[in-house]
């Protein structure tokens, strides 16, 4: 039986004895299963559409075994949820851009996983444009159940409407806009199945700069994008063209101090003419940061020239620390030939490096070494910087006496140069103030000091030169323990302990009658005082 | 850390002719920028200032960067006509001026830095 009000909503049903015939299946099952069934009243409502209606159903059993259904239409409060469960699910989708993306600083990585989103969400095919060089883009290519594709190929941006502007950051062009028959056979991905039937082509937003565009194609068997799902797909862009711009950004920083790192790395170092050279350097943990120490050695031209060692700590940090590291060592670079007179190069440096804008400065040590008669003859000169220490034979730890004013901050450079000899197993070693500086200790917090310094050294006697060098980077690394530490580096140069000069300076004596000893004695040090200004 | 620093704090006096700035904490990488544009902020309108005196009695702390600063207050004053005190140095402070060779250069009459590029380029002194 139905009342007039059922009428309306069903009006195919017959006024018969078995209406089931033409109700809908899902009400009919509804009624078999509570008439036929155990009985037991269903307490959720039971729903389903009606000639494109919505409606819930409620049932109440009578006494007589019959059963009145009450037909609710819950079309706008279906369409409400519908609604409200798709907004959730987009702001799901919405979520899950950002956090796969955010997550990983890979500019390839978050390309390839912005489109394996793309088709996963929103599309059967998606295809990003990264901004690229001159005409050739970089591509990276998905379709629903295909491998992610990505190539570099020379593309004409223009072949597809909208590209061009998107790829410029404009806003992007409306779907509807975008006959699918205008699709180049580059935006379609190898193995897509089937003509394109509908297409976005949105920009990926960056930071100031576009990220890139996003190509999302849908097979002409699948439903077209809506006006909703045009919108939705470039708030998907938006999420991953930030995340993709973030991350291109800190692939170019990362790449500049790659480059400059490359540029800055300290050399490799070993015996040179006689003489033995090590170095180390154990850069601070502040990953980003490139350190301010650096050292080199210059070969001389021959055994009978001195070669000169540069031990330095330029003042801060970062890019400025890095471009004025550079600077000085390029600059001691051309100075070499002028390495005979260390007066002369730190005041040519000084002019160099002086500037109105900055007094950012460096603090560094020159040392010349050349072996004669079996020992090595050094001058050194410290520019500001911690006194090189001299590991002697007999277990002494000398603090020469070398001092002088830093370089690059004040109009002039004063400094009093010491020269000494190195016997067979002596060592000299320059370091930066990231060793004695070093906090820790038992107690943690305290300095490591010159003195545990000199009496770490003490215990180095007869150690050649790289031996020294591990010796105190491993205690100033037991000293600091977990603790954070600036910029460490160390070079030893020693008198090889055995063994003729390596036949390289073609003197076969060691200790000859005919080599003339340097005024003031073999292991004498003399002073020499430059000051000018 | 056994005792940790005091959080930095710059202690402005400023009295008819002369400024007096205490320096608390650390000089440093992060904090020495702020004394600095204090200086600078300081020397910029007023030419009655005479003299500027940095009290570095509660200074804990200071690295290249802090001493770079020191140097670039120096050329400030100096070039505003300024005498440049450095009161109440810590130890660690005046082993630093004594390392580095600085401690003449802040001690010196303040018009003796005119024109910070213009002098002691390629003036050595030849010995060999």
């Amino acid at each position: 039986m139905v009342n007039d009000a059922a009428r309306n909503v069903l009006p195919e049903v017959p006024d018969g004895e078995d209406p089931h015939v033409s109700l809908p299946d899902w009400l009919t099952e509804a009624h078999r299963y509570l008439a036929d069934g155990p009985g037991e009243g269903r307490t959720e409502p039971l729903s389903g559409a009606i000639g494109g209606r919505h409606y819930e159903a409620h049932a109440r059993l009578s006494a007589d075994g019959d059963v009145a259904w009450w037909l609710i239409d819950a079309t706008d409060r279906r369409l409400a949820e519908e609604t409200l469960r798709s907004e959730q699910e987009r702001a799901a989708i919405l979520t899950e851009v950002s956090s796969t993306l955010l997550s990983s600083l890979n500019v390839p990585r978050n390309m390839e996983a912005t489109v394996r989103m793309a088709t996963r969400h929103l599309a059967d095919a998606a295809l990003l444009v990264a901004p690229g060089q001159g005409r050739r883009f970089p591509l990276t290519y998905a379709h629903v159940g295909g491998p992610v594709t990505q190539v570099t190929r020379a593309i004409d941006p223009n072949t597809l409407p909208g590209l061009a502007e998107a790829l410029q950051g404009f806003p992007p062009v409306p779907t509807r806009w975008i006959n699918p028959d205008d699709i180049p056979s580059w935006a379609i991905p190898e193995g897509f199945e089937g003509p394109v039937g509908s297409v976005i082509v949105t920009p990926l937003p960056g930071h100031g700069v576009p990220a890139g565009a996003l190509i999302l194609l849908r097979s002409s068997t699948e439903r077209a994008f809506t006006e909703s799902e045009d919108v939705f797909a470039r708030m998907f862009a938006a999420r991953a063209g930030a995340a993709l711009s973030a991350a291109r950004l800190y692939t170019e920083q990362a790449t500049i101090t790659a480059t400059l790192m490359q540029e800055l790395l300290p050399p490799q170092l070993g015996s040179l003419h006689g003489v033995e050279y090590a170095g180390s350097y154990r850069p601070a943990q502040d990953h980003e940061r490139i350190g301010g120490d650096f050292y080199d050695v210059h070969a001389g031209a021959d055994p009978s020239q001195e070669s000169l060692v540069v031990l330095g700590d330029v003042a801060g940090k970062g890019l400025d620390a890095a471009v004025l590291t550079g600077k000085i060592r390029n600059t001691l670079h051309a100075l070499l030939p002028l390495a005979g007179d260390h007066q002369q190069v730190l005041n040519l440096l000084n002019a160099a490096l002086l500037t109105s804008r900055h007094t950012r400065f460096a603090t560094l040590v020159l040392a010349s070494a050349r072996r004669r008669a079996g020992r090595v003859r050094l001058r050194l000169t410290s520019a500001g910087h911690p006194a090189p220490l001299i590991v002697r034979a007999d277990g002494r730890v000398e603090e020469c006496g070398t001092r002088g004013t830093l370089v690059g901050a004040m109009p002039a450079v004063s400094v009093q140069s010491v020269e000494t000899d190195l016997a067979p197993g002596e060592t000299c070693l320059l370091y930066t103030d990231g060793i004695t500086e070093a906090r820790g200790g038992p107690l943690g917090g305290e300095l490591y000091g010159v003195e545990r310094l000199k009496r770490a050294l003490a215990e180095c006697v007869g150690m050649p030169a790289e031996a020294v060098v591990e010796h105190v980077q491993m205690l100033a690394a037991q000293w600091l323990g977990q603790g954070r530490h600036d910029d460490m580096a160390v070079v030893a140069v020693s008198a090889p302990r055995t063994g003729p000069p390596t036949g390289l300076d073609g003197h076969a004596h060691d200790e000859g009658p005919g080599d003339p000893e340097p005024p003031g004695g073999p292991a004498g040090t003399r002073e020499r005082n430059g000051r000018t200004a | 850390m056994t005792t940790p620093s005091p959080e930095f704090g710059l202690d402005i006096t400023h009295a008819s002719d002369v400024l007096v700035i205490e320096v608390v904490g650390d000089l440093d990488y992060e904090t020495s920028d702020e004394l600095l544009d204090t200086v600078v902020d300081h020397l910029a309108p007023d030419t009655a200032l005479r003299r500027l005196r940095l009290d570095f009695r509660r200074l804990t702390w200071i690295d290249s960067l802090g001493l770079s600063t020191l140097l670039m207050v120096h050329r400030h004053t100096s070039a505003a006509g300024l005498t440049l005190e450095l009161d109440n140095r810590p130890g660690f402070l005046d082993r630093m001026l004594d390392l580095t060779g600085t401690l003449d250069h802040f001690t010196a009459t303040a018009t003796a830095e005119g024109d910070p590029t213009g002098t002691g380029a390629g003036t050595g002194t030849g010995t060999g």
